[in-house]
């Protein structure tokens, strides 16, 4: 397969390391024993991928892999093509062929009856399964940029995605893929936060609060019958409770009725990275599982792309869960406070020129758009534009949960060069994005290409445009 | 993995620039990932505050403490700890105190 065409250096000979999975078969972690984490075992992969392979195919599949005309119009789409456009191994359709002809090898019947003719193949074995995994996890962020710029409808990233599912079937992973996983099966939460380290962080961040905000001003856990319940990023609480205080905070000044759950608050979904649905139906269904037994009105969503896409979009689908509320990102919310005079913002504070980021699971996989403009030109003094933006606009570099995989992060940040043009052109001093993985893919790229910017998030500008009622 | 080599030693990162070997860490190395990785000319009693107790949790649990725990142990408010460590509790303390790379996304 890969190994007797071009492969994308750097990336391609990654070696599977499956040091971590070893110590969790060895100590017996519950999600590898009873087997919703797969393991590798060396030998017969080959055959079980053709069999997945076969089994899972959908429709839209199908579609995705027969429709392409190698056309190559998506390649100018990609920023892995972009920076390195000599390079035929960086263009969504050569990513797309590594899976394509195995499929057309072994399930569609051109292949089967002339291999030579559909350019078919069959991996020769767990290696180069391997050098699958690198081309699905490495060279692609799954930013579905190529998607949107596809005359015929074919979408890579779902492509990369299904493939990503049938590789961590068989354990055939990036150690921080298995890892995150792990912690996410077996805690809920993918940073393995505990239920008392969760409710000490809040009751820090609610003791802060009150010295600034007097007794009245709460962060509830658990509350029955509100009409918000918020759910946040792992990271919020193990690393930077900052974002939940200035929700808090904001929440505070609108008179809201919220709660954070004490369970199903993660609405991030590594599901949705490693192409697991299943993991992809826990995580979610924890959180509609939440609004429900708290009788919560909406679910809200704190600012994070692919959790945001995971809980608003896809889990509904993965979960099959009948989930009758509505489901929104905190920034909606924050538009809606603003039109409804139920805060008060002075953009007097925020006088640094700021620039938007779209995430790519907000924008072109969320339909998110025009709701983060209209709260920052409120907020902000002097908001420009990025280009291309919106559903055009360039992934961080750290889409598909590549922040978690380190062996790939040179590749990535070579490809990051057009991110860092788009920014620099801006000449803003700070990138507001609504996504943790954007902070700090854009937090990576400013540092390795030498910006003078500083990564920013919307309930941050707000929190500091924020004026708060007389006497509060 | 990239090497850093400074101050006559030669340090082994991963690709983000933690410690390979997290168990060889020593206050050495911590100056000059410091130097490295945030761009700090010295370590003030403050800093080495923030990461002897990091390295003493890490030594016990094999886990990177919660940023809560960092203020906790130190008595910093949270804010303190991004002014000393520009890129914040996990890519800039975590880092400095030699610890792997926290999994998730950060
Ligand atoms: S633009 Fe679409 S049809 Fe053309 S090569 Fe790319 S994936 Fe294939
Ligand atoms: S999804 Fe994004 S990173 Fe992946 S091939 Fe398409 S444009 Fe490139």
């Amino acid at each position: 397969m890969s190994r007797r065409t071009k492969s994308p250096s750097g990336v391609i000979d990654a070696p599977l390391d499956v040091a971590a999975q070893a110590k969790a078969r060895e100590e017996g972690r519950p999600s590898v024993r009873d087997g919703r984490l797969k393991t590798y075992e060396p030998g017969a992969n080959v055959g079980r991928f053709l069999e997945l392979l076969g089994r899972r195919v959908s429709r839209p599949l199908a579609v995705s892999l027969t429709a392409c005309v190698h056309c190559g119009r998506c390649a100018e789409s990609c920023h892995y093509f972009l920076a390195r456009p000599d390079d035929p191994t960086m263009t969504p359709v050569w990513k797309a062929d590594q899976i394509r002809k195995i499929f057309k090898r072994h399930v569609d019947w051109t292949g089967r009856v002339a291999p030579w003719w559909a350019k078919a193949g069959t991996p020769d074995g767990d290696e180069d399964l391997n050098r699958l995994k690198n081309v699905v996890f490495g060279a692609c962020s799954a930013c579905r940029r190529c998607t949107f710029n596809c005359p015929m409808g074919v979408d890579t990233a779902l492509l990369v995605r299904f493939t990503r599912g049938l590789l961590t079937e068989l354990g055939i992973v990036p150690e921080g893929v298995f890892n995150v996983s792990r912690d996410q099966w077996e805690t809920g939460n993918q940073m393995a936060v505990t239920e008392t380290d969760f409710l000490e962080t809040i009751e820090w961040m609610r003791d802060d609060l009150r010295a600034e905000l007097g007794p009245g001003a709460d962060i509830p856990v658990d509350r029955p019958d509100c009409d918000i319940l918020y759910t946040i990023n792992p990271r919020e609480i193990k690393f930077d409770p900052r974002s939940i205080a200035h929700a808090a905070r904001i929440f505070h000044a609108a008179g809201a009725s919220w709660t954070l759950p004490k369970w199903g608050w993660d609405q991030t979904n590594f599901g949705l990275f490693s192409g697991d649905d299943a993991l992809g139906a826990y995580v979610s269904r924890n959180l509609y599982e939440a609004a429900e037994r708290l009788r919560a009105r909406r679910i809200v969503i704190s600012e994070c792309g692919h959790g945001y896409r995971s809980t608003r979009w896809e889990g509904y689908t993965w979960s099959g869960y009948d989930q009758k509320l509505p489901t929104e990102s905190i920034v909606a919310v924050l538009r809606r406070y603003l039109e409804e005079g139920r805060i008060v913002v002075d953009p007097g504070r925020n006088l640094e020129p700021v620039t938007f980021h779209d995430s790519c699971n907000i924008a072109r996989s969320g339909d998110l758009v025009e709701e983060p403009r209209q709260v920052l030109r409120r907020v902000c003094a002097d908001f420009r534009e990025m280009h291309p933006n919106r559903q055009e606009n360039f992934c961080c570099t750290g889409g598909g949960g590549l922040l978690a995989m380190a062996e790939y992060r040179p590749l990535r940040l070579e490809a990051g060069k057009v991110k860092a043009e788009q920014l620099k052109a801006t000449e803003a001093a700070l990138v507001c994005t609504m996504c943790h993985n954007c902070i700090d893919g854009l937090g990576d790229v400013i540092k390795h290409y030498h910006l003078p910017m500083r990564v920013v998030q919307v309930l941050e500008l707000v929190s500091r445009a924020l004026v708060l009622p007389a006497g509060s | 993995m990239p090497i850093i080599e400074s101050e006559g030693l030669r340090i082994e990162v991963n690709e983000e620039g933690f410690l390979a070997h997290p168990e060889e860490w020593t206050e050495e190395m911590a100056k000059v990932l410091a130097k490295a990785e945030e761009g700090l000319d010295e370590l003030t009693p403050e800093h080495w505050a923030v990461v002897r107790f990091i390295r003493g949790y890490y030594a016990e649990k094999s886990l990177a403490p919660m940023v809560r725990k960092m203020c906790q142990a130190t008595g910093f408010p949270l804010m303190k700890i991004y002014d000393l460590f520009p890129s914040g509790p996990a890519k800039g303390a975590c880092k400095v105190a030699g610890l792997p790379k926290p999994d998730g996304c950060v």
